[in-house]
């Protein structure tokens, strides 16, 4: 009997289109829309790239050839040097290969075409060379070789009265949270797969449900055959959304890959036993549950910020305990603490805790209203 | 004597001030087609809820098979067939899917429930239809769907709660045969409606509830019998004066007499000849007639003459 209800329940499920489109493709779509929205934002928050520029070398400088191979060096060079003569340097400038070009001389010199990023660079770099020039020049006519020497050390030292400690190894850009927080509304969206349950087994909800209530089958193994077929259709479905984030888009979604997934799993349980526990409620009619749980998850997703960011400040600041018990809050905040606290674990065990036990929670009781045998009007 | 296949004695069910059901006792015999006859919001549906535990009830008690009807009677279920009066399938499942779904929450045997289904398929007439997913089927096949789905176990007592609502009447003529080709394989049949001429055609024991109340019981013929009734003469007839009106009201056997100017119905209790007689008084005055037709009694009047209000009446 479990398994004939297990079977036709994910058959229904993976043929409703509701569901399909709730749960894949507006997961699908959303992070698709965010990964182009974002794209160059990402880059220019995160990612510095090198700066090209061409150098006219025609005082044939060697301190300056020895700088600028050591900082064309390294995993993260600042420039990419194309030594040119004049009429070539300029030629590719013109063309927009390079961003400026460098001349030597007695200080060197910049042109450059535009005004962005790279043409900053460019312009602190022949600042900071000149500057520090003059003081070993100067240092150099003082006190010979010697003074020079130590002139170019005190200046090449990085001196910090503080320590730089690294607050995460995980992935500090602010626009992964958006990822994490679709992650958490299909998480949220699995109220929907929740509220099936009950539709289908339900004598006072449909006629569905009251043609299983006269069958022999215990509405027990029914309910739960229904959900745990609910809770594997979600499983799948949040699967699905982060292999597509993590790697169709190619996002990084922190450092541990597997846990995100593990994290998404239960996050995926909270939202079927929340819409399971909603449809039990009370004697409404199908749509009504339906609206309800479409206004119950959208108004818990609004209150955690996984909307408007703002919101979850606000109501940290007013009402601390809502949103430690908000499912929508603690799955989100599951995410945030495991890219961020990645070094503690406390934060992130205890919305785990809390989540399986939300889950487990609206399940039971989902079933205690759910298994009441016979209705006062249908 | 045989146990009653269902006994419904002194059910009242209440919903706050209105009484849904007062009072009412039935029993059913196996091998009838139990008719349940009545108005919308008569409590037939009512009835048929509280029958299968699904309602709450306030008091009374319910058995079928001889045995107390619970919640839990899942023995007593899985010889039961319900077909509602709203189609219950799932629209994402198709035809053989949906029966072979339901039918499986009583036949956990695969290879027995293979067959069941493919039997309901073909007594439905659903044969070319197997792949096809409810929302592309005609509103009459998709009530041979729902009958399949509750028939497809081989029940031995099936409720069918208005089957026919909303269907077309080839569709009507081959869900009505089927009930009785159900009946002839030896089920009991439990059948509602607010459709006399279906009740009359099917039922062999016909109940008629009004305001939650068991109003008449007895087969067709007993109930008509239990009327003042028993024909009803109507002639097309202009320009009768009031002196031939009364000399028809006063003839043997007829106890009632209209006339509208157009047409004069007279109402007759027993007598042979009533006609007859009718058309001689006319003739004896020289009097041309058109149409001349005569009903036998119907379970509207049976109705009718009961409450004091048609059964159309009351649809309307």
């Amino acid at each position: 009997m479990f398994l004939h209800n297990f079977i036709y329940e994910l058959k229904t499920a993976i043929r409703t289109k509701d569901l399909v489109i709730w749960l894949i493709v507006f997961p699908i779509a959303l992070g698709a829309f965010f990964k182009v929205a974002f794209h160059g934002l990402y880059e220019k928050e995160t990612l510095f790239s090198t700066v090209d520029v061409a150098v006219v070398d025609e005082a044939d400088d060697s301190s300056f050839r020895a700088v600028a191979d050591n900082i064309t060096s390294g995993d993260e060079p600042l420039l990419n040097v194309s030594y040119a003569d004049r009429e070539k340097a300029m030629e590719l400038l013109k063309n927009g290969d390079v961003s400026g070009v460098i001349f030597t001389g007695n200080e060197l010199s910049l042109s450059v075409t535009g005004n962005g990023l790279d043409e900053e660079i460019l312009k602190t770099f022949v600042e900071q060379y000149n500057f520090r020039s003059r003081i070993i020049g100067k240092s150099a006519e003082c006190g010979g070789a010697e003074a020079a020497q130590k002139a170019a050390e005190a200046l090449t030292r990085e001196v910090t009265s503080v320590e730089r400690i690294p607050l995460t190894d995980g992935n500090t850009n602010n626009l992964i949270q958006y990822f994490y927080n679709l992650l958490g509304m299909v998480a949220m969206f699995g109220s929907t797969t929740g509220l099936h349950i009950t539709k289908v087994n339900q004598a006072n909800i449909s006629a569905l449900g009251a043609r299983k209530c006269c069958s022999p089958t215990p509405k027990s193994v029914s309910l739960a055959a229904s959900l745990t077929a609910s809770y594997l259709i979600q499983t799948v479905c949040m699967l699905l959304s982060v292999s597509f984030i993590a790697f169709i888009l190619r996002v990084d979604l922190g450092s541990s890959l597997s846990v995100v997934y593990f994290t998404s799993v239960l996050a995926g349980t909270v939202g079927v036993s929340l819409g399971f526990f909603l449809g039990s409620i009370g004697a409404l009619s199908e749509k009504a549950k339906e609206s309800i749980s479409v206004s119950v998850s959208l108004l818990l997703c609004f209150c955690s910020g996984l909307m408007i960011a703002n919101m979850r400040t606000v109501f940290d600041r007013k009402l601390p305990w809502f949103n430690r018990i908000n499912p929508a809050a603690v799955i989100s905040d599951s995410y945030y603490a495991l890219n961020i606290y990645s070094g503690d674990n406390s934060r992130y065990f205890r919305n785990i805790i809390t989540m399986a036990v939300i889950t487990v929670a609206f399940a039971l009781l989902g079933f205690a209203l759910t298994r009441r045998k016979k209705y006062a009007s249908l | 004597m045989d146990t009653p296949v269902v006994k419904i004695d002194n059910l009242v069910k209440r919903y706050g001030e209105l009484i849904a059901l007062d009072h009412l006792s039935l029993e059913i015999k196996e091998g009838e087609v139990f008719g349940l006859l009545g108005p919308n919001g008569s409590g037939k549906t009512t009835t048929i809820n509280c029958l299968l535990s699904l309602l709450s009830f306030d008091k009374g008690s319910i058995s079928i098979f001889g045995k107390e009807m619970t919640p839990v009677s899942y023995d007593i279920k899985k010889d039961i067939g319900m077909i509602m009066q709203n189609v219950a399938v799932f629209d994402e499942l198709t035809v053989y899917e949906n029966i072979d779904y339901f039918c499986g929450l009583y036949i956990t045997d695969k290879t027995k429930r293979r067959t069941l289904v493919d039997e309901a398929v073909k007594f439905v007439g659903l044969e070319d239809f197997v792949k096809f997913y409810p929302k592309k089927l005609s509103g009459g096949l998709l009530r041979r769907l729902n009958i399949a789905c509750g028939i497809a176990h081989k029940p031995r007592l099936i409720i069918l709660d208005e089957p026919t609502v909303a269907v077309d009447p080839q569709s009507r003529n081959r869900i009505l045969e089927g009930i009785q080709e159900l009946n002839r394989e030896g089920a009991t049949v439990i059948y509602t409606s607010h459709y006399m001429e279906e009740v009359e055609q099917i039922c062999t024991r016909i109940a008629i509830m009004d305001k939650g109340k068991k109003i008449a019981e007895g087969t067709k013929d007993e109930l008509k019998r239990m009327i003042k009734n028993t024909e009803t003469v109507s002639i097309d007839v202009i320009g009768l004066e009031d002196e031939t009106v009364s000399a028809i009201a006063g003839l043997p056997h007829v106890y009632d007499c209209n006339y509208d100017g157009k047409k004069i119905t007279v109402y007759c209790s027993g007598g042979k000849h009533n006609l007859i007689r009718i058309l001689s008084e006319l003739q004896k005055r020289d009097i041309g007639f058109g149409r001349v037709y005569t009903e036998l009694p119907t379970l509207n009047d049976v109705f009718l003459e009961i409450t004091g209000t048609a059964l159309r009446d009351k649809e309307e």
